[in-house]
Formats: structure tokens, C-alpha cells, sequence
């Protein structure tokens, strides 16, 4: 079953830390988030496989955005 | 009490392989920065004579003598960099740190004999009075290696006088007597003037036989009555005068053994006199650590080593306290109070060789929407809000009726500001943090992992809890400021930026001067100038971080002043509920 990986505040997109294909396990590192000067990490919220990433580096970002989709 | 302590919760889970690669570039600038730091070591090691020119006089070197005197394995220098007056050698000229020495802990300092023959340097009274506070602190006995010329007299005027000038150890050596602290002195070479005082106002004098201490040296008693002035035939004079002297220095061990009784003993070998403190620290008052332990000592269950992947370098990157400290803590295991309050901060109990610490530190990242409860904001680790304020302020109190050590890990950008922060009491709840540590009792130890910024850096159990700050370590990561120095040049150039602009003047002029701040905040707040100005007692490698611990709290509970039976302590049943 799919899962969205949600933005918890707003901010910019430091890193994508992940590709489309990649399996990760729950609470794998995805994307950081530049917010607050600080680098805030966003982290995989189950085991799984990326399939879709919807935001790039730079991008701006708010609140309960979804980043990826984890199948 | 033993079913709280015995087996408190585990925390801390093991590196994920992702975390590891992750953290290679960090963990790489990190163990870069430590290999700067300890080069810099090094050459404070090796200032002045080589050891070997020393060795050759008949002579150990101060290294040699603490490496003889403490048990092995046991040393934990502070204050190796410490040169706040910018000594050209690198050093205050004293060699001091934690150690033990027939099992007890004790405070460990002697002048480095191989420079100037242990000659009073600027910046080695303040060096002195840091050592003694720890003694006092700790309520452990003070060691000197005594060997002291006197003054660096070219520059005196630098630290012969002042409220803390090199005379105000000696008024410290009375404090902690009369404190019930003794303070215990080898005593070798020709210590005249100040290193005559140096060596009679500690409690136990043990001298080597060459050894010599006197109101004034040589330099003194044959010197000329001052006519104003300096010219050939009076130098002619002084040289004459000089090739006549041949008198032994004053105060020898004849005068001093056997006239005066000051020296208690006197030995026929350097060694003796190491062997003499090593007797008489077996009498030194001092409680087995089976009587304070709440738990057989154990190791951390997750490496040392998994620290550098753990703590990033660059200090905007956001990483989880909890797996820090559950490699630096007995086990793995502590009792957390109040984890469902003041997410920002981390306190709990736990344990270091089987014996109760409180444990404060700054967590990190965001801290979950609606946090801070007071404003319409998001809440990030590292800065202080009310709850980790109001959360910390208990602790601490805590701590102080339960008579638990303290020890504090900081990594703060500070404390909430803004007129929502205001109207939540921060102003006031920091101070009152300061405030209960204050009104406690108890000895505490700071570690700044990373940041130490504004008002938080004072608040979290900060250098300047003088009476209770034993002392603070730092890390290859830490940068100790009163802002981050781009936030520093904005606040200084700002309006001054929009004068110009609004003058039609060029900005280069204003864009120079605020990268130069920003440049200059970076040289000032870097682990090795934290060192050398004393922010910091000593910037310690990661992996050697829970050897400090370890040393803290053995020494704290060796011989403490006040204690509280463990089945009459409360915060565990708080935590408990």
C-alpha cells in the first residue's frame, strides 16, 4: 500500500537523498529540509520502495506537502 | 532501591549503515579537527629543553614525574591549550588535569620544568585558580609538582599583581585548607620568591634533596640597592659581582629539614618524592565506590566510536542526543523524567561506573507541530522554550535534594525570542534556572558538544555556575559565541547598510566589513581558541568523552560533603510515578 512522505514544516528542499527504485526502511534519511537555519532531516515513514518524488533541490515547500511516495 | 537501578530502560539503537555513510565526509572533519587539536597538544608536550637535555641534568621532566605519579590509565589533562594572555610558548606553563593516584581521585598540577625552569608565565595565576576551584568543587585533594624559578620577569606586570594575580593561589591554597582540602606538594629544583610560596603554602611538603625554597633567590640577595639607571662601569660592576658569587641558593634542604621542619620529608631520589604523595594518598579520606554505586559499573552497549557518525560537523545539520549519550551512559540505560514535557530537552537519570547522574542535554531537529504550545510558530531543537525551561528548572532542583551530580550537554542557538516568547516568561525562566542551580549543592560538568550561543550558554549548567561548574569539555565541533557570526554582522551593519544605500553609496565598503566580522566571529569561536581562552577546560576527542565522565563522577562521589541515602531519594520515584 502506498505512503506519502510528508514535509513536517515549511522550508526549502536542501537534499534529496533518495531516487525513484531505491528501497528504503522505515525512518532511512529521504530529503532534508532547510528551515529554521537549520537542516532538518525528513525520514522514511515505513519499509518500502520510492516510486515517485515530487519536489527537486530548491524547491519550496509547506507543511504537510507530499515529498514522495513510498509503494 | 535496587530494582530502579538495576536495570533501568535501554535506549539508544545501533548505526544504520545508511547513517554511517552518511556521516563519513563529517566523521572525516571531525577526526581532522581532532588531529589539529592534538598537535597542538604536542607542542605544548614538548616546550622548552628537550627531555633528554633534562634527563641529562639529572633531572625528570614534569611529564615524567605525573607519568611515575598516577595511576596508569587514569589521567585526564584539562587546560592543555589554555593561554588566555597569548604566551608566545603556547602555554601557562603548568600541566594540570584529573588523575589517580593509589585509587583516589585527586586534582594533579605542576610546573613544566623544562621552560625557564617552571618560571610564572602570564595567564598561569588564572590556569592556578581554575585548578584550585576543582579541588574545591570536587572536594578532592589538590597534588603539586612543585618546580618553580619565579617570575618571567620581563613580563610581570602582566600577572605579579591584580585581584587575580599570581599571589591569589596562595590565598586559594589557605581556602582549601581551611575547607578541609588538602593540598599536597613534591617539591624539587630552586623554587625562590613566588616558588618559595609556591611550596610552603600547600599542607604537606615532601622535598627532593636538591631541592630549595626560599623568600628570594640568589638573584635577590646579591643584588644592588637601584641608582637610577644602567651604564658600562656599573655593568662592569654586576658582572664582577656575579663571577664572585658562589653561594649555594637560600633554603635548602638543610635549613628547611632540619632547622626549619618545613619539609616533612626528604628524598634521596626524585622518585622518593612521588613514592612520598603516593603514601600519603592511601590516607587520604575517601569512600570505597561500592558505597555510592546503585548498579554494577557497565559499559555503554553501542561503541564509542559511533559518535562521529552521530555528531555531525556541520553545525545546521540536525541529529538525535538520545543516541549520543546512550554511548557515553553505564549500559545504555537511563530513567528519562518527564519525556512527554519540554521536548527540546533531554533529562533523565543515569548511571556512570554504577553511580547516579542527572544527565541535561539539548535535543535537536523540529520539535512537532504545536510546539511551542505559546506561539503560532514551529519549535526547533536547540533553542529553549518554556517547558524545557520549566522541565530543567525541576530537574535541577531535584537533583540538588537527591544530591545527584549534573551533567550537561549543550548545543544551544538559545533561548525563544520575541514578544510571544517574552509574554511566556522566558527572560524570567532562564534566570530562574540559573537560580536553582544555584541554590543547589552539588558538583556539575558541562560538555559543549557543538554551539554554546546566547543566554542559553549560561543557563545550561554553563562555565559561568562558577561554584558548581567542575569544569566543561568541548568537542572538535564546538563554536562558543554570543551569536553566529553572520547574525552578528547583520545586526551591526543593517542600518548602516540602509544609510548607504538609501545615500546612494556603493555597498562593497559595508559587504567587506560585515564578511570580516563574520570571518573574525569564526576564528574566535573555534575549538582551539575555546581552548586557549579557557571557554572550554579541554577539547576532547569523542571517543575519550566518557573517560571524562567516568573521572567527574568518580571524584565527585569520592569524598562528598552532603549525601542522601539512595532509598530516600525522590526523583526516581517522581520519574516512576
Amino acid at each position: 500500500m502506498a505512503q506519502e512522505v510528508l514535509a513536517a514544516l515549511s522550508g526549502n528542499i536542501w537534499k534529496v537523498s533518495v531516487e525513484v527504485g531505491d528501497k528504503v526502511e522505515e525512518d532511512d534519511e529521504v530529503f532534508v529540509v532547510e528551515a529554521l537555519k537549520m537542516e532538518i532531516p525528513v525520514y522514511a515513514p515505513c519499509d518500502g520502495t520510492i516510486s515517485e518524488i515530487k519536489v527537486k533541490k530548491g524547491d519550496a515547500v509547506e507543511e504537510d506537502d507530499v515529498l514522495a511516495v513510498i509503494d | 532501591m535496587r530494582p530502579y537501578f538495576e536495570h533501568m530502560d535501554e535506549f539508544g539503537k545501533e548505526l544504520k549503515a545508511g547513517r554511517i555513510k552518511r556521516a563519513a565526509e563529517s566523521l572525516a572533519k571531525l577526526r581532522e579537527t581532532e588531529a589539529a587539536i592534538d598537535s597542538e597538544k604536542k607542542k605544548v608536550e614538548e616546550v622548552g629543553f628537550p627531555t633528554e637535555k633534562i634527563n641529562a641534568r639529572g633531572w625528570m621532566t614534569v611529564w615524567q614525574r605525573l607519568e611515575y605519579l598516577v595511576d596508569e590509565g587514569s589521567w585526564r589533562p584539562l587546560h592543555t591549550l589554555y593561554n588566555p594572555l597569548d604566551n608566545a610558548e603556547g602555554t601557562t606553563n603548568v600541566i594540570d588535569g584529573l588523575a589517580k593516584i593509589e585509587g583516589r581521585w585527586a586534582v594533579v598540577i605542576g610546573f613544566d620544568n623544562k621552560f625557564m625552569a617552571g618560571a610564572w608565565l602570564p595567564g598561569q595565576s588564572e590556569n592556578i585558580l581554575r585548578v584550585t576551584d576543582l579541588a574545591m568543587r570536587l572536594n578532592i585533594p589538590l597534588v603539586w609538582l612543585v618546580n618553580c624559578s619565579g617570575a618571567k620577569l620581563p613580563e610581570q606586570e602582566k600577572f605579579y599583581a591584580n585581584r587575580r594575580g599570581a599571589g591569589t593561589p596562595f590565598f586559594r591554597h589557605a581556602e582549601l585548607e581551611q575547607a578541609g582540602v588538602p593540598v599536597l606538594a613534591g617539591i624539587y629544583g630552586t623554587n625562590p620568591a613566588g616558588g618559595g610560596y609556591q611550596s610552603i603554602s600547600p599542607t604537606i611538603l615532601l622535598a627532593h634533596k636538591d631541592a630549595n625554597i626560599a623568600v628570594g633567590g640568589v638573584g635577590i640577595v646579591s643584588g644592588m640597592a637601584p641608582r637610577g639607571g644602567f651604564d658600562a662601569e656599573m655593568l662592569e660592576e654586576i658582572i664582577a659581582k656575579t663571577k664572585e658569587f658562589t653561594g649555594r641558593p637560600p633554603g635548602n634542604v638543610e635549613t628547611h629539614y632540619d632547622h626549619t621542619g618545613f619539609f616533612s620529608h626528604v628524598y634521596e631520589e626524585e622518585t622518593g618524592v612521588l613514592d612520598g604523595i603516593k603514601e600519603y594518598m592511601k590516607g587520604i579520606p575517601a569512600y570505597a565506590p561500592e558505597f555510592f554505586r546503585v548498579a554494577e559499573p557497565a559499559a555503554p552497549k553501542f561503541p564509542a566510536e559511533d559518535v562521529y557518525s552521530l555528531l555531525p560537523f556541520n553545525q545546521k545539520e540536525v541529529y538525535d542526543f538520545d543516541q549520543i549519550l546512550a554511548r557515553l551512559v553505564d549500559g545504555s540505560e537511563h530513567m528519562e523524567f518527564r519525556p512527554d514535557y519540554g521536548p527540546e530537552m533531554y533529562t533523565g537519570l543515569c548511571k556512570i561506573d554504577g553511580m547516579l547522574v542527572g544527565c541535561i542535554g539539548n535535543r535537536q531537529g523540529f520539535l512537532g507541530k504545536g510546539y511551542p504550545e505559546y506561539g503560532d510558530y514551529p519549535g526547533i531543537g536547540g533553542k529553549l522554550y518554556r517547558q524545557g525551561l520549566i522541565k530543567m528548572n525541576e530537574f535541577v532542583t531535584l537533583c540538588g535534594r537527591d544530591r545527584v551530580p549534573m551533567i550537561w550537554f549543550q548545543d544551544t542557538t538559545g533561548i525563544d525570542v520575541g514578544d510571544t516568547a517574552e509574554r511566556a516568561e522566558l527572560l524570567g525562566l532562564g534566570q530562574s534556572l540559573i537560580y536553582s542551580i544555584q541554590q543547589t549543592e552539588v558538583a556539575l560538568m558541562l560538555v559543549v558538544l557543538r554551539k554554546g550561543s546566547a543566554a542559553a550558554h549560561y543557563v545550561l549548567g554553563g562555565p559561568t555556575a562558577n561554584r558548581h561548574n567542575a569544569f566543561t569539555l568541548g568537542t572538535a565541533a564546538t563554536e562558543i559565541a554570543v551569536m553566529h557570526g553572520e547574525t552578528a554582522a547583520v545586526a551591526t551593519y543593517a542600518r548602516r547598510a540602509v544609510k548607504e544605500k538609501d545615500a546612494g553609496r556603493p555597498l562593497e565598503p559595508i559587504i567587506e566589513k560585515m564578511n570580516e566580522l563574520a570571518q573574525r566571529y569564526r576564528d574566535t569561536s573555534d575549538p582551539l581558541y575555546c581552548a586557549q581562552h579557557g571557554f572550554v577546560d579541554e577539547i576532547v576527542n569523542l571517543s575519550d568523552l566518557r573517560s571524562y565522565l567516568q573521572a567527574f563522577a568518580g571524584a565527585v562521589y569520592q569524598n562528598p560533603k552532603s549525601v542522601c541515602p539512595r532509598h530516600q531519594l525522590i526523583l526516581p520515584r517522581i520519574i516512576k510515578g
